[in-house]
């Protein structure tokens, strides 16, 4: 799958959105994420890559709250996030898909977009009319971007499998998310609809939205990563721009099982 | 056979309410709640002392009512929707079982086994309403503005969050979702709106005890709402009538030993339940799901 990576420029950028040290989370016994202090700067994609059962997955749910870490931290444009309600760290801007993409199947395409605008709990949200007029523009705005428009009123669980990912996008999208932590987005895509969805991605990194992926194909990973981080068991291996990383037999004998 | 027919409107319609508010909670929320009959009841009793020991009119009583069960029915979803699906039903299983304990043993207030007797017809300032058809409409009147106030609802942000949770709770937490907060809510909603049929009920029989609102009640509401169609506004009605009207169909139908209508019923009941589960899975007034699933 050979792609131009358009001559974009990775430049190290000096603001760190998220930042994690030293988190670590035990499931009985064993060490699931273990230690991993990692940055993830603003806008550009960071990809996590690691076997099966490296703590990728787990490494996201202790970001966003849904976990609770036993050891470590977890700030947030440089403040402790650790300890708050999943929701909370959710309207602080941190968006997260999932691998089984959880849509709110149900409901249309639109209301998928358009619930996760509406922020407050009450029977009403705030604002009056103007708020949801504009609330709306964000969902329908969303919709037209990854481009579900015209299936604004389908129900989600009658859209096609790649919709059915764009969908996924749009939701965190509308959700006004800065940080996207997206657990491997473009699995089962066919190619017409992978490129439109790393144009996307590549559309949105450029006005300022910082993407964190785990992904497991490495033509993939070649394509969109501006840094790699590389997980094993737990613990974070090693951290740096794709090609120090891809080009190092260690990683690479670790990724394909060949491990003593 | 005018009265009687009256008089099974009055309940179908007192009834309907009930459903489409338990609809509220289970079919747009997910949430199972086997203690809709308590809260059911809870009205009635509030609404009957309310008109008696303080001489309140019907908006009076059922404003009480309404009260009453929004601020008790917090009791049971503090607690209990900080954790997931099977745990809510067994708190208010143990709610359903608590309130009826407390119906017919706190004889100072609820009259005991024996209830309350004697509750005045429904007040409104400058009329009274006391005949069976007058009763007709006003609750007719009272199903009309529930189903509006639902339907609003369920069409608003906060329907929307509903349903979200309903469809997938760890992604709309994920969204930005305060799930506690939102299902509490809507708990607190479906109670309050659940006394309303309580009130109708106290005045329009004017006597009231403890088997009205028992653990039955609450599972009929149940079959109302899933014969009906779930998380549909007009569903809950249409189970509502079904399940009331059989029993009086079967009641007048020639041939059938009237001893035996009790157990057909089941029979029937049992029958329609399994037909309903294989063909219309999600009620008889559920849209065709088109891609199935």
């Amino acid at each position: 799958m050979g792609r131009e990576v358009k001559g974009r420029r990775v430049s190290e950028s000096p603001n760190i959105l998220l930042e994690t040290r030293g988190l670590a989370i035990t499931f009985g016994g064993l060490k699931a994420v273990d230690g991993v202090s990692l940055a993830l700067r603003e806008g550009i994609i960071t990809t996590l890559v690691g076997p099966n059962g490296a703590g990728k997955t787990t490494l996201f749910n202790l970001i966003t709250g849904q976990l609770e870490p036993d050891a470590g931290d977890v700030c947030w444009l440089g403040r402790s996030i650790k300890g708050q309600p999943h929701w909370k760290i959710a309207q602080a801007g941190i968006g997260r898909t999932f691998q089984d993409l959880k849509l709110f199947n149900q409901m249309t395409v639109l209301e998928n977009a358009l619930t996760v605008t509406e922020r407050r709990s009450w029977l009403w949200q705030s604002g009056g009319r103007a708020a949801a007029a504009e609330r709306l523009a964000r969902a329908e705005s969303a919709l037209e971007q990854v481009g579900l428009a015209d299936h604004r009123h389908t129900r989600a669980i009658d859209l096609a499998y790649a919709e059915r990912k764009f969908l996924s996008i749009a939701r965190i999208l509308s959700a006004g998310a800065r940080l996207w932590l997206l657990d491997e987005p473009a699995s089962g895509l066919d190619p017409r609809s992978y490129e439109r969805f790393i144009k996307l991605l590549r559309d949105q990194v450029g006005r300022g939205i910082t993407i964190c992926i785990i992904e497991h194909n490495l033509d993939i990973v070649k394509g969109i990563s501006d840094r790699i981080a590389f997980l094993d068991q737990g613990r974070l291996l090693a951290e740096g721009d794709p090609q120090s990383i891809l080009s190092d037999p260690a990683l690479a004998s670790i990724y394909f099982g060949e491990r003593a | 056979m005018w009265a009687y027919l009256n008089n099974l409107a009055v309940l179908i319609t007192i009834n309907a309410i009930l459903a489409v508010t338990l609809n509220f909670v289970l079919g747009y929320a997910g949430i199972f709640s086997m203690a809709h009959a308590a809260f059911f009841g809870i009205g009635a009793y509030t609404a009957a002392l309310v008109a008696i020991k303080l001489g309140g009119g019907f908006l009076l009583a059922t404003a009480a009512g309404m009260s009453v069960a929004g601020l008790l029915s917090l009791a049971l979803a503090l607690p209990a929707l900080r954790v997931r699906g099977e745990y809510f039903v067994a708190a208010s299983l143990g709610l359903q079982m608590l309130a009826l304990t407390l119906f017919s043993e706190w004889k100072a207030v609820t009259g005991g086994i024996g209830g309350i007797t004697n509750i005045p017809p429904a007040r409104f300032p400058g009329f009274e309403i006391s005949s069976p058809p007058q009763y007709l409409v006003l609750s007719l009147v009272c199903l009309a503005l529930v189903m509006w106030g639902v339907s609003r609802l369920v069409n608003s942000s906060f329907g929307r969050s509903l349903k979200a949770i309903r469809d997938d709770e760890t992604a709309a937490s994920a969204a930005g979702k305060n799930v506690a907060v939102v299902k509490t809510m809507a708990v607190v909603v479906s109670s309050a709106l659940a006394a309303v049929a309580g009130s109708l009920y106290a005045f329009f029989l004017s006597f009231i005890n403890v088997e009205s609102f028992t653990l039955d009640t609450s599972v009929y509401l149940m079959a109302m709402v899933i014969i009906g169609g779930t998380a549909t506004l007009w569903g809950p009605v249409v189970g509502t009538v079904l399940i009331l009207l059989l029993p009086a169909v079967l009641s007048f139908l020639p041939g059938l030993p009237q001893t035996e209508v009790g157990s057909i019923q089941q029979i029937v009941y049992g029958l329609a339940m399994v037909l309903l589960m294989i063909y219309r899975p999600g009620g008889l007034w559920a849209a065709k799901s088109k891609a199935g699933a």
